[in-house]
């Protein structure tokens, strides 16, 4: 069984926000606004965060793009009363909007700020993705035409796409990749097995030094960052 | 047994007038949360950086209080305690309106209540490693055990009430702590990872429920007119000093571990940021400081006013104590990355108080207060007076 995994060079990395928009028209997460913005209600699957140390003019920004970690162990996982998020077992943690009761205890738990909460039924001019069908009646995970309010969300790392190339017999990692991965400029992004020793992520993982956010939790994510 | 209990008869102006007023909170209380359930979050003022607002604030308060209650009740039933028979029933009634009405705020907060039976399919379609599961179990079981407690005391079945009361206890004190435990065992939040997040919250429990029911039965024994010995009261506010000592020593400790890093940046901000009013005022003026000096004043804690303004001073601020935990514990950033982030993700979460929540708020406590007035009229829960019953209950909001 395969263990995906994500390995995001910050040496490339040039804060363009092509990960989020593309996370975006791929998932037909709702585009916010600006107030919503402000009262930080809007959906985000994927964040760019700019961090700077130091004093002018001796300072250092660092863009660290930020998706789901998706923990091995996943404090979202294990907080959910409802195992509506729950890790499969090829380590992807995916979120099931049926089952999800709202409490959000899952957004209280996660270290990572990945998860977003539903605190309203979109109209159908905040998507990116009108072609999908506006059916209600379309349940499960993905895709998902419109929005329910009430259930919290977050980054699938593209999960339909990975199963669809398996089923078609697809490389995963080089042919089918998630949305970021694909439309980022710089090719600052690298997905695949970190089972698999000769996969892209294995041999980027031995050919430099790499660190993951926040270790002292113990999340043991697989979204790897090789530093500057 | 000497001591006859009775319902009040609940024909005087006061208690129709009270009982319509509070049907009519209540009813505010339910539209407000069926405009949140249609329109979605929006309407209150959590975001994704404060996910949990007042309903939370209002269920966990409203746990210690049930729990404080509950445990008193068995002074008399447990531990035989003979003095405090005529206030016992009291105690018992208002544990299980209390946790109801906490039962109901749960309900409020949930993104999708319709759902909310999923929290109740123990073993079955729940994670049992959850703390909100496990906490389902012991929420339950307590409203279960507090009415099975309630009819042994109708029924006058001493030998199982005695019984029934000792689960009570320990049911009690587990619900509470595991109520704590969904604070305590979250990682990733600073201000409320601790392992003594269960006791402190017990100890609050202990403190919140014991002034309240002093609240409860002055109010109720003075409107009723009944004949009854304030020595009651007096014994009762005896025990307060105490437990707030040590609830204060509890969040003392809570707050000097966090002092120390990594917890040490969150927790200065609580000290000393946007929220510290509410922590410095109301969590440790109003609940610990003012009651102590109150309580162990010579003069003052001899006088009934002395005593009932600790009381209510208790009351309000353990209410501040839970929202100093909540909102801020969550509206602090998360450190993703050190150094200092930039723009929103950096930026502190905001709690502003929208109508609806405000009027949601208002309606849990209104529909406890009318079933705790609908339980006065149905339930004998109060001593005979002599006389029949010319004037009947007070206001007394949950």
């Amino acid at each position: 069984m395969p263990r995906w995994g994500m390995v995001i060079d910050l040496d490339k990395c040039v804060g363009c926000q092509a990960c989020t928009v593309a996370c975006k028209a791929e998932n037909n997460v709702p585009h916010g606004s600006p107030e919503e913005q402000k009262l930080r209600r809007d959906i985000y699957w994927n964040k760019v965060i700019a961090v700077t140390s130091g004093n002018y003019p001796k300072v250092n920004t660092e863009l660290i793009p930020m998706p789901c970690m998706h923990c091995d162990q996943a404090p979202c996982v294990t907080v959910c009363p409802a195992k509506a998020t729950y890790r499969r077992e090829d380590g992807i943690i995916v979120q099931d909007f049926r089952r999800c009761i709202g409490c959000k205890y899952c957004i209280v738990a996660c270290p990572y700020g990945a998860r977003s909460f539903n605190s309203k039924e979109q109209e159908e001019k905040e998507y990116h993705r009108k072609d999908l069908p506006p059916d209600r009646s379309v349940w499960g995970p993905w895709p998902f035409p419109t929005r329910t309010h009430g259930v919290v969300e977050k980054c699938t790392f593209c999960f339909h796409r990975i199963d669809q190339g398996i089923k078609e017999g697809k490389r995963i990692g080089k042919e089918v990749v998630p949305a970021c991965v694909e439309d980022c400029p710089a090719n600052a992004r690298a997905f695949g097995d970190l089972e698999d020793t000769g996969s892209e992520v294995s041999q980027l993982l031995a050919s430099r030094g790499w660190i993951r956010l926040r270790e002292e939790l113990g999340t043991k994510c697989k979204v790897y960052y090789l530093p500057r | 047994m000497s001591l006859t209990f009775s319902a009040l008869e609940g024909r005087s102006r006061i208690f129709l007038i009270l009982t319509a007023a509070l049907a009519v909170l209540s009813l505010t209380g339910l539209i407000s949360f069926m405009v949140s359930y249609i329109r979605g979050h929006q309407v209150l003022g959590t975001s994704n950086i404060v996910p949990w607002g007042m309903p939370i604030v209002i269920t966990i308060y409203l746990i210690g209080l049930s729990a404080g209650s509950l445990i008193l009740s068995s002074l008399t039933y447990v531990f035989g305690k003979e003095e405090y028979r005529p206030i016992s029933r009291i105690a018992v009634f208002l544990a299980i309106v209390l946790i109801f009405g906490a039962m109901a705020g749960i309900a409020l907060d949930l993104g999708r209540p319709e759902k909310s039976w999923r929290l109740f399919m123990f073993f079955v379609l729940n994670n049992m490693r959850s703390m909100f599961a496990i906490n389902g179990i012991l929420y339950g079981g307590y409203f279960l055990i507090g009415v099975i407690y309630l009819g042994f005391i109708f029924g006058e079945k001493w030998k199982w009430t005695r019984v029934m009361g000792l689960i009570a206890i320990f049911w009690a004190a587990l619900v509470h702590m595991g109520t704590g435990a969904i604070f305590g065992f979250i990682a990733a939040r600073p201000i409320f990872y601790s392992p003594i997040k269960p006791f402190e919250f017990l100890a609050a429990a202990l403190v919140s429920g014991l002034a309240l029911l002093m609240i409860v039965v002055w109010i109720l024994f003075r409107f009723t007119k009944r004949k009854w010995d304030q020595e009651i009261l007096y014994a009762l506010s005896k025990l307060l000093p105490p437990l707030i000592v040590v609830l204060f020593t509890m969040v003392l400790v809570d707050k000097l571990t966090h002092l120390y890093s990594p917890h040490r940046e969150p927790t200065l901000w609580l000290l000393a940021g946007p929220f510290s009013w509410i922590f410095w005022g109301l969590q440790v003026g109003c609940a610990y400081i003012l009651p102590f000096i109150l309580l162990v004043h010579p003069r003052y804690k001899k006088t009934i006013q002395g005593v009932m303004t600790a009381a209510c001073l208790v009351v309000i601020g353990i209410f501040g104590e839970r929202f100093a935990l909540v909102i801020p514990g969550t509206a602090y950033p998360l450190a993703f990355y050190p150094g200092s982030i930039e723009g929103i993700w950096g930026a502190v979460g905001s709690f502003p108080l929208r109508p609806m929540e405000l009027l949601m708020s208002i309606g849990i406590f209104a529909l406890m207060g009318l079933f705790f007035l609908l339980g006065l009229k149905y339930l004998a829960l109060l001593p005979a007076s002599e006389q029949s019953e010319q004037t009947s209950a007070p206001a007394e909001k949950g």
